[in-house]
């Protein structure tokens, strides 16, 4: 305790060398997201309404309105996050029960690999494998259902590029995500609730359905959360292939485009207003991630203390 | 099997077979080739407490987890031998796995009760799995159980909270009750009290020496004091040259302890090793 004290009292070169490195990031931070938040104050202002509301995006006089992307951004995730996590959930549930031992680890690692090549690989991917077959193959038998133009929209107004294959797009790239993280949660189920399920007579599938899907599901939500925040933010890859068309898109198979994409194909050219009101976008784009990311580290924390026993 | 082994296996008191819950023949398992376990040979008597006692890592939970076919699991795992259940051949007999774990429960090191169910849910859970959905079967059985568990008077107000509520000692009597909901002849326990503290331990005592009436126990304990207390037969286990586990005595928990054939196994007993 003396020695501490004393450690204390004649602090050292690198204590204030650590200090230095805490005071500069928090300027920095503070910087970074005061900064925004400046910048994007006149449109908070007197446009707001209009940045939430309106459909049109006039450059450069105006008016700016975000509504197109915020509905575009919700669009093309919700639909990514239906793909990912229903083709997920049974990839990461097969590759922890039914893969051979030896198999498994192989698959996972391929998983995480996938999961961190960069985003701009599925975009290239997107635009040049998979739009062209869409257009070709897919998107005709689309439009061949009942009420085709009801929910994918007037085939005159489609030229390839559209919201839904986005979606399907940014579906592949959180999968992987999603498959890594929910791997990992099913996989720290504890074994001694699964041979006690089966010292009770379970069948695997109840094992499976019962116990262990229950026992992992908050830190399911949690990697839902996580993939979802990962498609939100995703600009390349959509920027790529949405069709970059600022109106509010509810016909699937038009062009559309989001709140990050939209802002990587603006700001090159915007001034004035049009600065402020991409800073604005960016801003909600800010919020949005953060209160997911917020979202799925409470449900972490959580399915921590669940597993947490005795 | 050479006649070396024949001469050294162990002496085993033959009981009248309607008096027998299970029986053991030359039971051996091995993982990946490597033998854990062998030599097992040995009567489960009837509404009687056999104790499994050994050193640590001498295969008691191995044999133990033979008796419900949990290594059927574990990929390399092999069980050779003979384990009977009232006439049937676990392994090789007319019985599904599934009906076996219903008949043959097991009670885990660490209370394990499924942490996202309640109280209630928990004890009716093998019952689930089974297909019973009828509440009023549910009800009854779930009273029973927890009423055979020593827990009933405790949770009856607080059926629907969820189980982790519970102190260690409960959740681990709330497990006996799970397994007791199956109504199952044989009730396998690893180490049911290692990770409870000494009043808890001495209520799963009591509810052992209770229980016994209506089901069969086979219980593994490091605990000498334990096995002596409340034990009827006592196995004993010890680690060959080959680090395999083997059985080395079987008899009355009264003979292992005070007049044992084998000078190892008085060894052990007294403290000497192990
Ligand atoms: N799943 C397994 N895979 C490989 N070896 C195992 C496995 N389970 C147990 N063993 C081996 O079996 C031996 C006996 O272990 P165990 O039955 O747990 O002993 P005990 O319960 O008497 O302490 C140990 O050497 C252990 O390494
Ligand atoms: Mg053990």
């Amino acid at each position: 305790m003396a020695e501490f004290s004393s450690a204390t009292t004649s602090r050292s070169w690198y204590h204030y060398l650590l200090l230095t490195a805490c005071v500069l990031f928090g300027a920095v931070s503070v910087g970074f997201v005061g900064s925004i938040i400046q910048k994007s104050l006149p449109t908070w202002l007197h446009h707001s309404t209009t940045l939430i509301g309106g459909g049109g995006w006039q450059s450069p006089s105006g008016p700016f309105g975000g509504l197109a992307m915020i509905v575009g951004t919700l669009e093309t995730s919700l639909i990514a996050l239906v793909i990912a996590v229903v083709i997920g959930l049974g990839t990461a549930i097969s590759i922890v029960f039914f893969i051979p031992r030896r198999l498994r680890n192989i698959v996972a690692t391929f998983v995480e690999l996938l999961a961190a090549v960069p985003s701009i690989v599925y975009g290239l991917w997107g635009f040049l494998v998979l739009a062209p077959f869409m257009y070709s193959t897919i998107d005709p038998w689309l439009n061949s259902w009942p009420f085709a133009r009801e929910i994918w929209g007037d085939p005159s107004q489609q030229y390839g590029p559209s919201l839904f294959l986005a979606a399907i797009v940014l579906g592949v790239m959180i999968l992987p995500t999603f498959v890594a993280i929910s791997r990992e949660v099913i996989s720290v189920v504890p074994d001694d609730l699964i041979e006690a399920s089966l010292s009770l007579g379970a069948t695997r599938w109840q094992v499976i359905r019962k116990v262990v899907l229950p026992t992992a599901r908050i830190g399911l939500f949690g990697a839902t959360f996580l993939a979802l925040a990962r498609a939100t933010g995703e600009t390349v890859a959509v920027a790529l292939i949405a069709g970059g068309v600022a109106k509010v898109q509810w016909h699937m198979l038009n062009p559309g485009t989001s709140i990050a994409s939209w802002i990587a194909t603006e700001f090159g050219e915007a001034q004035g207003n049009e600065v402020s009101a991409l800073m604005a976008l960016g801003v909600l784009l800010m919020l949005l991630s953060f209160s997911l990311s917020l979202v799925s580290r409470w449900l972490v924390s959580r399915q921590r203390k669940l597993l947490a026993r005795v | 099997m050479s006649e070396a082994q024949v001469t050294k296996s162990p002496t085993v008191v033959v009981r009248d077979p309607g008096h027998t819950a299970m029986q053991l023949h030359d039971v051996a398992v091995s993982f990946n080739g490597r033998v854990a376990v062998r030599d097992a040979t040995f009567d489960v008597a009837k509404n009687r407490v056999t104790s499994l006692i050994g050193p640590s890592g001498s295969g008691k939970t191995t044999l133990l987890r033979a008796l419900n076919r949990l290594h059927d699991l574990t990929p390399g795992a092999k069980v050779s031998g003979r384990i009977v259940l009232e006439g049937t051949d676990i392994y090789r007999g007319d019985m599904t796995v599934t009906e076996l774990r219903t008949r043959v429960g097991m009670v885990f090191q660490r209370p394990n009760p499924f942490p996202t169910m309640s109280i209630y849910d928990n004890v009716v859970s093998g019952l689930r799995f089974n297909g019973i959905k009828k509440k009023s079967l549910l009800d009854e059985a779930a009273e029973t159980s927890l009423r055979s568990a020593a827990l009933w008077d405790s949770v009856e107000s607080r059926l629907k909270v969820a189980a982790s509520n519970l102190s260690g000692g409960e959740q681990q009597r709330l497990c006996i009750a799970r397994a007791l909901a199956m109504d199952p002849e044989v009730l396998l326990m690893d180490e049911p009290t290692s990770a409870l503290d000494p009043i808890a331990t001495l209520k799963i005592e009591e509810l052992m020496t209770t229980l016994k009436e209506r089901v069969t126990i086979v219980i593994v304990t490091h605990n000498m004091q334990q096995a002596a207390r409340i034990s009827d037969d006592c196995a004993f286990l010890l680690m060959g040259e080959d680090r395999a586990g083997e059985l080395i005595e079987f008899d009355t928990t009264e003979k292992i302890f005070n007049n044992p054939n084998d000078s190892r196994t008085l060894d052990y007993t007294l403290g000497r090793f192990g």
